[in-house]
């Protein structure tokens, strides 16, 4: 008992200290617990009149909902790690502990017990406690019952996490099976990000379309995720047996999941389960296919960012944030699918590369990259080209989807205009990344680790959106050269007007990048300090 | 000696973070063609000292020139002449032996094709010609040691600053590193070099400095450093280095073992 409560506290201990360890984590904090106590209360109350007003309408559709609710729910808190590409796995944890002889179940309780006072764990008790009444109704006798029931599904979804993190560690031993996994994950959950936009250009026909096709088969009480609910559904009924047996079933599979994780720790950390190391060879040799420094530093940049699971995620789903976007435009009628639509469209995915902090991406190579003999305005116009490539699939579906919003002659100026903008953007965003360096964590990163816990600051955060405006600011007149001929309906002005934007937004960006090169010398051993602190 | 020959000369260099002095008004000169052992305790400011020397550190006050460039002046220019292998290794983790080699010859100006011809000879000489093609993550600490230091060599430094540039290597290639950077020493390369490897110091430097605290307690060659601390001619570098930092290594037994 006194090593579990040992481990707990210390687990304990390490979050608090992650959550306050700097300022801007500690404001984050302020502002999630108002943010934790309007989500617990307006969950509360949607489980509770949704809960009663079913039991009351349609009593037969209460078990299949709260079944396939408690599943989903189930589901993807157990992915979610893989789906924020936070941590992939409880590894970071677990295994400082192996050397300590520690029982397996105590280790496996302890983190699971810890889990339970996590932020977003304790604002769902509330939920829990509405929904145990609402399944009660007035009979207060059986509402302790329906909330153990409730609570024996929570619990089950905590355990079953845990053995999806310790799964997911025990795959990330393997390099390309962690690779593929953190890829699929991370790209599930930019997807699963846009379907509210989804649900909103389809209508509230959809929901109901799901609701209908959940409730018209009870497929989900053969779900574990399932059997507490339905235990305290049958509780708040008043039905004993139905109640005990999944009750019995509930407990049968937090067992289980506890038995599984401590299983899994054990032939993880002793290495019984053999992947194979899955070391990643290059195809072929190393070639070299861009000329000079700022060639070799712009490959380099596109080999990292390809082989990084979570920016090529992010790379990929560039490919369907524009398309979403447009599909959203072209269901708000004739209006919104125009050429001018397009434009703004294509302003917006140039703004769309600040903030993408190109020295923060080194992370602890900074220190490396900066002994390197090079001009700076060379690493700076390397990073800048880098972060251009890497927004060149949303260029090409920006430009596929002009073809169908707006005249074929829309293309060029749209085209243009992103790549200007993504330009002096990119070049205002050097400052930023220069003035308040911090390096970027890595996907699937320890989130006890220090780069985790940092931030750029609330001053940062103010100076940003200055520098912003004034990305649109400067971008604005090259913008207004290439949108002007659409403006005065006259196309063939384009041949005049897109050459004069690009010449005059690269005479802003090479001034930008000088003024910037100058500042990151002066600067150097600044951000060195602060960016290998952080990394 | 004159100021001409020396490789790096520091004068009353000093790093302070947050009052809490790391460097304390160093005072050293190193000729050229020299190997040169930085020694001290852990915490002592070695590190501090080869981040402040290789421009990765501004000093708090004081200066220091490498090959007659002062480091509050071009750091490029002092770039270009010096290879480092730092304590921590940020190497690109995704990218191939061959690939970061690749990189690094071509940030120091080198053509592709004598960067491709250099890589292959380092990648030979240090016995990772069969990983070339594997990420770097997937290497040991050891062979990542190895690609560092052929990063920092494959632009024929002139002075090379190497911080423990031992720890987990082999013996077989930690004897092909060392024999290599003697021979470099006989070519007038200068070499900066920490290690807590004690005889390896003994047996390849030919002046050594200690410094704890942030202070040098003692400087020049093995002999004139026994002569000046009064230790036997025949005190190991282990007996001396321990008098020097003032060490107390006596302590009674734990309680509980045994």
């Amino acid at each position: 008992m006194d090593r579990l409560i040992a481990l707990i506290a210390c687990r304990w201990r390490m979050d608090l200290r992650r959550l306050l360890g700097t300022r801007e984590r500690a404001m984050g904090l302020l502002l999630l617990v108002p943010g934790a106590l309007i989500f617990s209360a307006l969950g509360s109350m949607v489980a509770f009149g949704l809960l009663r007003g079913l039991e009351g309408a349609e009593p037969e559709l209460v078990l299949p909902l709260a079944s396939a609710a408690a599943t989903g729910i189930g589901l993807f808190w157990a992915a979610s790690p893989l789906l924020t590409g936070v941590v992939l796995s409880e590894g970071a944890d677990v295994s400082r502990l192996m050397h300590f002889p520690i029982p397996l179940r105590a280790l496996a309780l302890s983190s699971l017990v810890a889990n339970l006072a996590q932020p977003a764990a304790l604002a769902e008790l509330p939920i829990l406690v509405a929904a145990a009444a609402a399944v009660a109704g007035v009979n207060a006798g059986r509402f302790p019952w329906a909330l153990l029931g409730m609570a024996l599904t929570f619990v089950l979804i905590l355990a079953c996490a845990q053995v999806a993190g310790l799964v997911l560690h025990g795959l990330s031993r393997h390099r390309r099976l962690h690779d593929v996994f953190l890829f699929l994950g991370l790209a599930a959950g930019l997807l699963l990000s846009l379907a509210p936009l989804l649900l909103l250009t389809t209508g509230p026909g959809t929901l109901a379309a799901i609701a209908r096709a959940l409730s018209g088969r009870d497929v989900f009480m053969i779900s574990p995720y399932a059997w507490g609910v339905r235990a305290a559904v049958h509780a708040g009924r008043g039905e004993a047996v139905p109640a005990l047996a999944y009750g019995l079933l509930a407990t049968v599979g937090i067992g289980g999941a506890m038995a599984a994780s401590a299983a899994l720790v054990q032939r993880i950390q002793g290495g019984h389960i053999t992947l194979g190391g899955g070391a990643v060879r290059s195809r072929g040799p190393s070639r070299a296919g861009l000329p000079g420094a700022l060639g070799a530093l712009v490959e380099k940049d596109l080999r990292l960012a390809w082989r990084d699971p979570g920016l090529r995620a992010v790379l990929v789903m560039g490919l369907a944030g524009p398309i979403l976007v447009l599909f959203f435009f072209s269901r708000g009628g004739p209006s919104l699918a125009s050429g001018t639509s397009v434009l703004l469209l294509a302003s917006f995915l140039g703004v769309s590369t600040f903030g993408s902090n190109a020295l923060g991406m080194e992370r602890r190579g900074i220190a490396l990259l900066l002994l390197f003999p090079v001009e700076r305005w060379q690493v700076l116009v390397g990073k800048n080209i880098a972060a251009l490539a890497f927004r060149l699939p949303s260029l090409l579906t920006l430009a596929l989807a002009t073809v169908f919003l707006a005249p074929l002659t829309y293309v060029p100026a749209a085209a243009t205009i992103a790549v200007l903008t993504l330009m002096l953007s990119a070049g205002v965003d050097n400052f930023m990344s220069i003035l308040f360096p911090v390096a970027v964590p890595g996907a699937a990163a320890n989130p006890y680790g220090r780069a985790a816990a940092r931030g750029r600051g609330l001053g940062a955060v103010a100076l940003s959106l200055m520098l912003l405006l004034v990305a649109l600011v400067l971008s604005s007149p090259f913008a207004f050269l290439a949108w002007l001929p659409a403006l005065l309906g006259r196309p063939e002005l384009w041949v005049l007007t897109l050459p004069l934007g690009f010449a005059g937004a690269g005479c802003v960006y090479a001034m930008l990048v000088a003024a910037a090169a100058r500042l990151m010398e002066k600067r150097e051993p600044e951000i060195l300090e602060r960016m290998l602190v952080e990394a | 000696m004159s100021e001409a020959s020396h490789a790096i000369v520091v004068s009353g260099l000093a790093k302070v973070f947050r009052q809490k002095t790391a460097v304390d008004s160093l005072s050293f000169r190193v000729s050229r063609g020299r190997f040169f052992g930085f020694l001290g305790p852990n915490g002592a400011g070695k590190s501090t000292t080869i981040k402040m020397l290789t421009g990765l550190l501004r000093p708090t006050s004081g200066d220091a020139s490498i090959e007659g460039h002062s480091i509050r002046g071009d750091l490029l220019e002092i770039k270009k002449i010096i290879g480092v292998l730092p304590e921590e290794l940020p190497l690109y983790e995704r990218l191939t032996g061959e690939e970061y080699l690749h990189f690094a010859g071509r940030m120091y100006g080198l053509s592709s094709s004598e960067t491709r011809r250099r890589t292959d000879e380092l990648l030979e000489f240090l016995s990772l010609s069969e990983d070339r093609g594997t990420f770097l993550l997937d290497y040991s600490q050891g062979m990542k040691k190895k690609v560092a230091l052929a990063a920092a060599l494959i632009h024929n430094p002139r002075v090379v600053f190497l911080d423990e540039p031992l720890n987990g290597i082999d013996p077989i290639s930690g004897r092909i590193v060392t024999d290599l950077l003697s021979r470099m020493t006989r070519k007038g390369v200068t070499l900066f070099f920490t290690t807590h490897v004690l005889d390896v110091v003994e047996r390849l430097c030919d002046e050594v400095a200690i410094i704890d605290h942030g202070r040098i307690v003692a400087q020049g060659s093995l002999d004139e450093i026994r002569s000046q601390r009064a230790v036997g001619r025949d005190a190991s570098l282990e007996d001396v280095f321990l008098k020097l930092v003032d060490a107390d290594v006596r302590r009674q037994d734990l309680t509980w073992i045994g």
